[in-house]
C-alpha cells in the first residue's frame, strides 16, 4: 500500500530555482536520466529533483504507517483465526514499508527523526483516503483490496522512476503487495458471494468508500512547467487521471462481475474506451486534507502516543558515542 | 469532548482532544544506521538489501532478520554500521569505477580461505581481511564479490581492483573490513526455516476464480437473462 499522488505537487507558482543551478552539472544530470540510468544518493542533483523526491517519498512512507491504522483496529475483530493471522502480516508489511520508504528518503538528506516529527505536528501530509474510517470489516476488506489496488497502480509506475534508492524500495514492497491485493480481493468475493446480509454489508462499505477511492490519484494534474520538469526527471511517471484510468478499467470490471454496484451513475467507460465519472468533491478534498476529516485528529493521536510511549526505551538504548551517519543507498 | 473512535488504542489511551504538539525529536532518537546484506540461497553471493536503524551491531540484526528476511526466501545475513563502509565514486552504467582508480603495481593476493603459518604472521604485521561488494548497475544492488587482505581500507580497494578489475560493468565499489560485519551463523541455520507454514501470506494462497465463476453461474440460473 498506499502511495497516492494526491499530495505531492508542489504549487504551480513555486520557482523552479532552474536559474541557479550550475549548467554543465544540470545538463550531465538530464543525460544520464535521458540514458535510463538511475541516479544514487552521492550524485550530484538539483535542489528541485532532491525536494520534490524528499516530499513524495516521505509522504508515501507517512501513508503506510498511517494507512495501517484503520486495518490495525480491524486484527483483533477479524472473523476468525485465520484472518487475524493474515491481517496481522499484512499491517506489518505496511508498516515495514514504511521503514523501508524513510531510509530511501533519509538519503537524500532528510533524518528519520525529522520526518516522524513533521508528521506528528501535522506538517506533512499523508494519503487523505486515511482520514476516513473503518466501520465495518467489510470496510477494512475494501481497503485491502481497492485502496492497495490503487496503491499499486502508482507504485508500479513509480518503481520505473529515475531515484535508485527509491526503486530499491519499491521493488520489495510491489512483491509484497501481490499478497494484499489477493487477500483483499478474497476477503470482498467471500461476503460478495455470501449471504445476503454479507452481500448488504460489502455493498454499504463500497459505497462509503468509493467517493475517497475517486480522489485517491488526486486531481486532474495541471500542466505546469513544474509538471513537465519533474516527468522529464521520472520524478512524476503518469499523470493523476491516466492512474485513475487505469484503477477503473483494471477494477471496475472486477467489482461489477460480483454484481455490486458502483455508486456513481454516470461511471461508463465511452466509445473511445475512456471513462466516464461524476467529478469528486475536490473542495470536500481539500477540507478534509487540510485537517477536517472524521479521522484526522485520531491518526495523528494514534502515531503520537506511540512515539510518546516508546521515547523511555530509546533513550535507555542509546549509546552515549552513538554518531548517525545517513544510509548509503 | 473525547473522541470517540473505534481504534481500540484511542479509547484505552483516552488521549486529549487537542494535545500541545510534541516538541521536535533530538536528531538521534531514532539511532544510527546499519546496512544489511543477504543471501537468497545456499551458495549464492550475499547482496545489499538495505539499511536498519539500530542502538547496537547486535539489535540491527534482529531488526534486519525482521525487515528483510521475513516474506522471502533467505539462507543468511551480514550487517554492519554504516561508517564501517568504504565507498568510491560512482560511474556510469557502462565501463568500471576502477579504471578511474590510481593503477598500483599490486601482486593480487585473495585472502585465503584457511590460514596458514603465512598468513597468520601477515595479520601479525597488519593485515586484514576486507570483503568486498560491487554495484553492477544504477538502481540495483551492491553484491559481494570476495575477500582482500590488505594494511588499510585504501590499500583494500587497490587489492580489489588488482583481483576483480577486469570484471564489468563496476559502477560503484564498497569495502568493508571484514571484521566489522556481523554474520549469521552457519549452526543457527534453522532461524530461516520460518516461511513454509505462512502460506496464508503469500498470494498463491488466495485463489477466487472458482468462487467467482460459481457465482456468476449460480446467479445467471436465477435470474432470467433479458
Amino acid at each position: 500500500m498506499y502511495g497516492s499522488a494526491s499530495t505531492h505537487d508542489i504549487p504551480a507558482s513555486a520557482a523552479t530555482g532552474l536559474e541557479n543551478e550550475d549548467p554543465i552539472l544540470l545538463a550531465e544530470f538530464e543525460a544520464r536520466i535521458a540514458r535510463g540510468e538511475k541516479i544514487e544518493p552521492r550524485d550530484w542533483m538539483p535542489a528541485l529533483y532532491r525536494k520534490q523526491l524528499i516530499r513524495m517519498i516521505e509522504q508515501h512512507a507517512h501513508s503506510e504507517i498511517i494507512g495501517s491504522l484503520p486495518e490495525g483496529t480491524w486484527i483483533t475483530r477479524a472473523p476468525g483465526f485465520r484472518r487475524k493471522m493474515a491481517q496481522m502480516a499484512k499491517v506489518q508489511d505496511e508498516v515495514g514499508h514504511a521503514q523501508l520508504l524513510y531510509s530511501a528518503a533519509e538519503t537524500l538528506g532528510k533524518t528519520r527523526e525529522q520526518m516522524l516529527s513533521d508528521l506528528i505536528n501535522g506538517k506533512s501530509k499523508y494519503s487523505n483516503v486515511f482520514n476516513y474510517p473503518a466501520l465495518t470489516w467489510a470496510d477494512s476488506n475494501v481497503i485491502s483490496w481497492l485502496i492497495d489496488a490503487g496503491a499499486i497502480v502508482n507504485q508500479m509506475a513509480n518503481a520505473k522512476g529515475s531515484y535508485g534508492p527509491y526503486c530499491r524500495a519499491l521493488e520489495r514492497i510491489c512483491a509484497e503487495e501481490s499478497f494484499h491485493l489477493k487477500y483483499g480481493h478474497d476477503a470482498v468475493v467471500h461476503l460478495a458471494t455470501g449471504t445476503p446480509t454479507q452481500r448488504r454489508m460489502i455493498q454499504e462499505a463500497l459505497n462509503r468508500w468509493w467517493p475517497p477511492i475517486m480522489t485517491f490519484f488526486g486531481p486532474s494534474d495541471k500542466m505546469s512547467v513544474h509538471t513537465e520538469i519533474l516527468m522529464r526527471w521520472k520524478v512524476k511517471m503518469a499523470s493523476n487521471d491516466h492512474c485513475r484510468q487505469q484503477f477503473l478499467d483494471m477494477y471496475v470490471p472486477k467489482i461489477w462481475e460480483l454484481g455490486l454496484t458502483v455508486p456513481d451513475a454516470k461511471l461508463r467507460k465511452n466509445e473511445d474506451g475512456v471513462w466516464e465519472f461524476t467529478e469528486p468533491d475536490w473542495e470536500d478534498f481539500k477540507r478534509v486534507i487540510n485537517g477536517d476529516g472524521p479521522c484526522n485528529a485520531e491518526r495523528l493521536a494514534v502515531r503520537r502516543a506511540a512515539e510518546e510511549n516508546g521515547a523511555w526505551v530509546r533513550r535507555a538504548l542509546l549509546s552515549p558515542k552513538a554518531k548517525y551517519v545517513k544510509p548509503l543507498a | 469532548m473525547s473522541l470517540s473512535s473505534l481504534d481500540p488504542r484511542i479509547a484505552r489511551l483516552a488521549l486529549p482532544d487537542s494535545p500541545p504538539p510534541p516538541p521536535d525529536k533530538p536528531e538521534l532518537d531514532q539511532f544510527e544506521t546499519y546496512e544489511v546484506f543477504h543471501q537468497k540461497k545456499e551458495g549464492t553471493a550475499y547482496a545489499y538489501v538495505g539499511p536498519v536503524h539500530a542502538p547496537s551491531l547486535d539489535v540491527a540484526f534482529l531488526f534486519g532478520k525482521e525487515q528483510y528476511s521475513r516474506r522471502f526466501a533467505c539462507t543468511g545475513l551480514w550487517v554492519t554500521p554504516t561508517s564501517a563502509v568504504q565507498v568510491t565514486a560512482y560511474g556510469d552504467d557502462a565501463g568500471s569505477i576502477y579504471d578511474t582508480l590510481p593503477g598500483g603495481q599490486i601482486e593480487p593476493t585473495e585472502a585465503p580461505l584457511s590460514e596458514s603459518a603465512e598468513e597468520q604472521a601477515a595479520y601479525a604485521a597488519g593485515e586484514e581481511d576486507y570483503d568486498i561488494f560491487h554495484l553492477k548497475k544504477r538502481g540495483k544492488a551492491h553484491a559481494h564479490v570476495g575477500k582482500v587482505r590488505a594494511s588499510s581500507p585504501a590499500m583494500a580497494l587497490q587489492q580489489a581492483k588488482a583481483v576483480f578489475g577486469e570484471q564489468r560493468p563496476v559502477v560503484n565499489v564498497w569495502v568493508i573490513r571484514s571484521a566489522d560485519i556481523l554474520r549469521s551463523d552457519e549452526d543457527d541455520r534453522d532461524i530461516w526455516s520460518t516461511t513454509p507454514e505462512k502460506k496464508y501470506r503469500e498470494a498463491l494462497a488466495y485463489k477466487v476464480q472458482d468462487k467467482i465463476e460459481r457465482f456468476k453461474a449460480e446467479n445467471s440460473e436465477n435470474t432470467p437473462q433479458a
